[in-house]
């Protein structure tokens, strides 16, 4: 047995990640770990990686314990992780960031040619071709991976952690990287797989563990499961199917024509968008992020102006208009990012809720603390928020519980168009399915909603129409009762749609 | 409870901290600790006339940093208050010596003229910023230098005091009319100080529990955040500083009107009031009512500094070390959960 | 008639780049491991004064230098340990450098020297003239370099060796990895505080060099305050300069030759005031050329996930 984790226990206070788990690994493995958001998998594999101490348990390699201060001590014996989020200097070249922390030197001078010409060597003894004098920030997220992959393994990793690999990956980019895994495994590298894509992880593991809460769940081999039963493990119990009522279509809420944004580089970020969301529909758009998603929502609500095209909202037209001129026409925003763009930290949940309702709120410009009180402990109570009290600062609250906040606080607006950004993202099964209920039922009052979703079974769950994004275009448009996975993930790929 | 106890706890060991080392420079001066601290006491409280000195001393660092603590709260780091301050004072003292009219309409166009050519001044670094994308921090900062050295021209050409014989750069002495009345008399505490605790109430008010006030603290908070609620960056940052900078030139317009009844060159950089005001309104927090309480304790500093001076061999740049120990001891987040923190170990892992 | 544009106008820019330069240079350092130092003027201040404390207790101009170099270090350590241990806010932390100095240095010129405002003293040396063989022999260019304090040559060399540290050898580069992805350093292994740590320092000395260019360079004396400004105009110059130390010293000669037009434009009637101002404008304008989007990446760093 190549490593041996011996009930690892990590509690932060009251809060235990990880709760005795056990988990091992074969030399030439490919061993993954699934499970939900805050199932434990990161901080399990951050306590391997020396970035965190367990509160108790061991860790063994071949045999022998060791104990992790820091990521040296770890990469010491061999082990390499590659973040979730790159650990990449855009500015550095690819040979710069593969032989950072080993740089090979000519007396005092860093020996840039060397560590060229090793590049080189080593991406093709593994068979993942990269240019080593391009610059990291002009890489795709597929030869980004490649380099962070390369980078441990310069570091003479043979373990190798891959914590959510394929996330940013487009389905091209995804089947090279199994492909990579499988040829590394067989020539005697081990992997552990940080995932919660269950066909890919059927693809590509020997074994399978799976977490959940903190507690192991099982352990199986690939080849005696199935994606059902490892979704049971993951999750515990069957997932509630949603009720759809087929509804008539009403007027568009809003119309986008020939959208488009330039942007610095050769591609356009925005390449003539046309489409629209009627009243009393879903639709929405797959992709993988970074294809210019982002941009057009920024366009359409506001926060970024645009070279060319026209916008029109409930039949007015918001080209150009400020962000509150857009808000005013009929939209509400759950942003992609909440911390970035849907909260204020340092304030407290009453300021942060009643960002858009100011008019509601105060009389004469002077804000009524009795109004906002029950606007927001009404939302508490349904949405259930778990927070101290509403003069708590909001970066005391969960991930969770500070969307809910922020989708209540949008829904309630009670707007005939919202966007609806990464509407789950970090959020448990739970309080999914409340927002998931809550822009249906929006839906059903005749709302028009765009949703925008990296994870394309929320976008087929909840999407009576998809658009597919890809390098800033609509790549293609499909009815969501017949639309499949093949076929989005095609033209997510920039592949042609088929028939 | 518990925030409300440590955010008491880090100004009282900061003030402690910054006696401590006063007391050591003392005792480097071969001086008498309880003696000399005795005399300070006395020189900013000591008995009516100093008190009321000390709150005079007070009225335009007050000013200043609720016009600092304004836009810093809206997330502008402001450091122009001293320029701001210095064409606030030269406004108020060439209008009230030019303008026409009764005295007291000659000090309430003053007041005017002033507040609105400093905020002007101020609103430019915010345009500045706005527009081009300079530094408000930097822009505000050479902005000082530019505006002091143009206010000591204004003063040593063209309205140089010729009534007198002095060569001071300074102009002409403001009419009797026009002074600020004195709220006791013989002493030097005048109506400016009435006006900062009201302005002080009002910009707590304001910035507590109106709309604007609400969008200003987001915008602080979060810019990308108030950006996305509707909230306009461009046009709040020029009001902003426009309002932040008429504090400041309502802080000279009072020094002007009030106490020294002209405007002399360099006479307000060197009594530093408007840096004292900004180191005000970093004690508190930006907190408005904290920043008048931190003014006056300043002011007590200073004054009581003075009288050291005065009955000791001690000189009054202690009080100077004292209040820049303070600041460095406030920006320190010195608190029990941060030392608690650091017990834990950092979230992610890293000691280093 | 006194010409505007002569060989000593140009000697005399060159005197008054280098303590700009000095300190960008250290600005620029901070800058790389991703502090802002809005303390240059503080560290300045405290270079110039201990300059002449040094020379005074020890009569030698060694002495004096390394005493300078040695009191901003103390100095650049508070900085340091306060914005990278205790984490406040970095440029607080540099403002309040600032008050710190100017409260120091003003309290020691009363409590060693016993006057207020300025110390002078006739029969202080200060930093020896250097003649250059060869080069001050050259018509013109001769006048202008050779002849020049030794700290203004020691200060051309620092640009080129800080360029080949930074971009020749691995410790530069890691320094520059661990601010351009502190992360993604500590990650690997670096040891970003330490680095951080060493900037701050190296950033205290060179602003120890250049107070003591300031008050032994030219007329041997301290005066309250008498940094002028000069640490915020270094700043805008390491920002002119991309944190690049050929940049950085690019905007310093920009800057420091108008302080030199800015005397001199005082032969021609005209106010000195008026004069004075110069440097400031400039700089002003010259911030045109580099936009800062700061506010949307600080905000992105303090708010936003890691994305």
């Amino acid at each position: 047995m190549l490593l041996e984790m011996d009930s690892i226990t990590k509690s932060y206070g009251s809060v235990t990640a990880n709760h005795n788990v056990n988990f091992n690994l074969r030399k030439g493995e490919v061993h993954a770990l699934i499970g939900e958001n805050g199932a434990g998998k990161t901080t399990l594999m951050r306590i391997l990686y020396g970035m965190e101490r367990p509160t108790s348990g061991e860790i063994r390699i071949n045999g022998k314990a060791v104990a992790f201060h820091d990521p040296t001590d770890a990469i010491g014996q061999n082990i390499g992780m590659v973040h979730q989020h790159f650990m990449l200097f855009p500015a550095f070249t690819i040979a710069e960031n593969i032989v950072i922390g080993r740089e090979p030197t000519k007396g005092l001078k860093f020996d840039r040619k060397t560590a060229m010409e090793e590049t080189l060597n080593l991406s093709e003894q593994y068979g993942m071709p990269v240019n080593p004098k391009q610059k990291v920030a002009d890489c795709s997220l597929g030869m980004q991976q490649r380099v962070e992959i390369l980078k441990v393994l310069y570091q003479g990793a043979e373990i190798i952690i891959l914590d959510e690999p394929t996330g940013v990956l487009t389905p091209i980019e995804v089947k090279e990287l199994l492909i990579s895994i499988k040829k590394l495994a067989a020539s005697g590298k081990s992997f552990i797989i940080i995932s919660h894509k269950l066909s890919e992880i059927m693809e590509v593991a020997d074994r399978i563990t799976v977490l959940r809460d903190g507690h192991i769940t099982g352990t199986v081999n690939a080849t005696d499961t199935n994606e059902e039963e490892l979704s049971k493990m993951m999750v515990g119990r069957e997932l509630v199917k949603l009720e759809r009522r087929k509804l008539e279509y009403g007027d568009p809420v809003i119309d986008v024509q020939s959208l488009s944004i330039k942007g610095a580089k050769a591609k356009p970020l925005l390449d003539n968008i046309n489409f629209n969301v009627r009243e009393g529909e879903i639709v929405g758009i797959a992709g993988i992020s970074g294809n210019g998603q982002s941009e057009l929502l920024q366009a359409i609500s506001g926060l970024i102006p645009y070279d060319q095209g026209t916008i029109t909202i409930q039949g007015m037209n918001v080209t150009g208009a400020s962000v509150k001129q857009i808000r005013e026409s009929g939209l509400a925003h759950i942003p992609e990012d909440r911390y970035l763009w849907g909260v204020s930290k340092d304030a407290t949940v009453s300021d942060n809720g009643i960002m858009g309702h100011l008019e509601s709120t105060s009389k004469y410009g002077i804000l009524q603390g009795k109004l906002i009180r029950n606007l927001v402990s009404e939302w508490v109570q349904r949405f259930g928020i778990k927070t101290g009290s509403l003069s708590t600062k909001a970066q005391y609250l969960s991930g969770g519980n500070l969307q809910k906040l922020i989708v209540a606080r949008e829904l309630a607006k009670e707007t005939p168009f919202l966007i609806a950004a990464e509407p789950t993202r970090g959020v448990d099964v739970g309080a999914m399915e409340i927002i998931h209920g809550e822009l249906l039922k929006r839906r059903d009052e005749k709302a028009g909603i765009l949703l925008v979703s990296s994870e394309l079974t929320e976008i087929m769950k909840l999407s009576d129409r998809i658009l597919v994004m890809y390098e800033g275009k609509i790549a293609g448009e499909l009815d969501a009762t017949v639309a499949t996975e093949e076929q989005i993930s095609l033209l997510m790929a920039g592949g042609k749609a088929v028939g | 409870m518990k925030s409300s106890l440590q955010s008491l706890l880090q100004p009282l060991i900061a003030i402690v901290a910054g006696l401590l080392v006063g007391a050591i420079a003392i005792v480097i001066v071969d001086g008498n600790i309880v003696e000399t601290y005795r005399e300070m006491w006395n020189g900013a409280f000591g008995n009516f006339y100093f008190f009321t000195s000390t709150l005079a001393r007070a009225t335009p660092i007050i000013l200043v940093g609720l016009g600092a603590s304004l836009a810093f709260k809206a997330g502008f780091f402001n450091m122009g208050s001293e320029g701001q301050m210095v064409l606030g004072a030269l406004t108020a003292a060439i209008t009230a010596v030019y303008i026409p009219g009764p005295g007291w309409f000659k000090a309430i166009a003053a007041i005017i003229a002033a507040m609105i050519v400093a905020g002007l001044w101020s609103a430019l670094a915010g345009w500045l910023d706005s527009r081009f994308g300079m530094n408000l921090l930097i822009t505000t900062l050479l902005l000082n230098y530019i505006a002091s050295l143009f206010a000591g021209y204004m003063v040593a050409y063209p309205f140089k005091d010729s009534t007198t014989n002095s060569a001071l750069s300074q102009t002409q002495m403001i009419d009797k009319s026009v002074f600020f009345p004195k709220l006791f008399s013989g002493m030097t505490l005048h109506i400016g100080f009435v006006i900062a605790i009201v302005a002080t109430i009002g910009l707590f008010l304001f910035i507590k529990y109106t709309k604007k006030g609400y969008e200003i603290r987001m915008l602080g908070g979060n810019p990308l955040f108030a950006s996305y609620g509707g909230v306009s960056r461009g046009r709040l940052m020029v009001a902003s500083m426009l309002i932040s900078g008429a504090f400041a030139g309502l802080a000279g317009a009072s020094d002007v009107l009030g106490t020294s009844y002209r405007y002399l060159d360099g006479s307000l950089v060197a009594a530093n009031y408007a840096w004292t005001g900004i180191m005000a309104t970093l004690l508190a927090n930006s907190n408005p009512i904290g920043t008048a309480i931190a003014a006056l304790f300043l002011a007590a500093l200073q004054t009581g500094g003075m009288g050291m001076e005065r009955n000791t061999d001690v000189p009054l740049e202690v009080s100077s070390i004292i209040q820049a120990v303070l600041i460095l001891f406030i920006t320190a987040k010195f608190t029990m959960s941060f030392i608690k923190r650091k017990k834990a170990g950092a979230k992610d892992g890293s000691t280093n | 008639m006194d010409q505007l544009i002569d060989v000593s106008l140009f000697a005399a820019a060159l005197r008054m780049i280098t303590p700009i330069l000095l300190a960008a240079l250290g600005g620029a350092i901070c800058a790389r491991v991703g502090l802002f130092n809005v303390g240059l003027e503080g560290l300045i201040l405290v270079g110039a004064f201990s300059a002449i404390l040094g020379n005074y207790l020890t009569g030698s101009i060694t002495m004096a230098i390394l005493f300078a170099i040695g009191c901003s270090l103390l100095f650049a350590l508070l900085f340091a340990y306060m914005s990278i241990n205790l984490q406040s806010n970095v440029i607080v932390v540099g403002i309040a450098i600032n008050f710190l100095a100017a409260g120091l240095t003003t309290f020691a010129l009363r409590a060693i020297f016993n006057v207020k405002g300025a110390y002078y003293d006739k029969d202080m040396q200060g930093l020896p003239k250097i003649d250059i063989p060869l080069i001050k022999d050259i018509p013109w260019l001769g006048d202008v370099i050779s002849g020049q304090s030794i700290l203004v040559y020691v200060s051309i060399i620092i640009v080129i060796l800080l360029q080949i540290y930074l971009y020749k050898t691995v410790s530069g580069f890691r320094l520059l990895a661990a601010g351009e992805n502190p992360t993604a350093a500590r990650s690997i292994g670096l040891p970003v505080r330490k680095i951080q740590y060493l900037a701050v320092l190296l950033c205290g000395a060179l602003c120890g060099l250049a107070g003591a260019q300031l008050s032994l360079g030219n007329v041997t004396m301290f005066t309250e305050g008498m940094t002028s400004g000069r640490g915020f105009i270094a700043l805008v110059a390491t920002m002119l300069g991309q944190s690049n130390p050929i940049g950085v010293a690019g905007a310093s000669v920009l800057f420091g030759f108008m302080e030199a037009l800015s005397y001199r434009l005082q032969n021609f009637s005209i106010p000195s005031n008026l004069s004075a101002m110069l440097p400031f404008v400039v700089t002003i304008i010259a911030m045109i050329f580099f936009k800062n989007n700061g506010y949307k990446d600080d905000a992105k760093k303090s708010n936003g996930s890691s994305r």
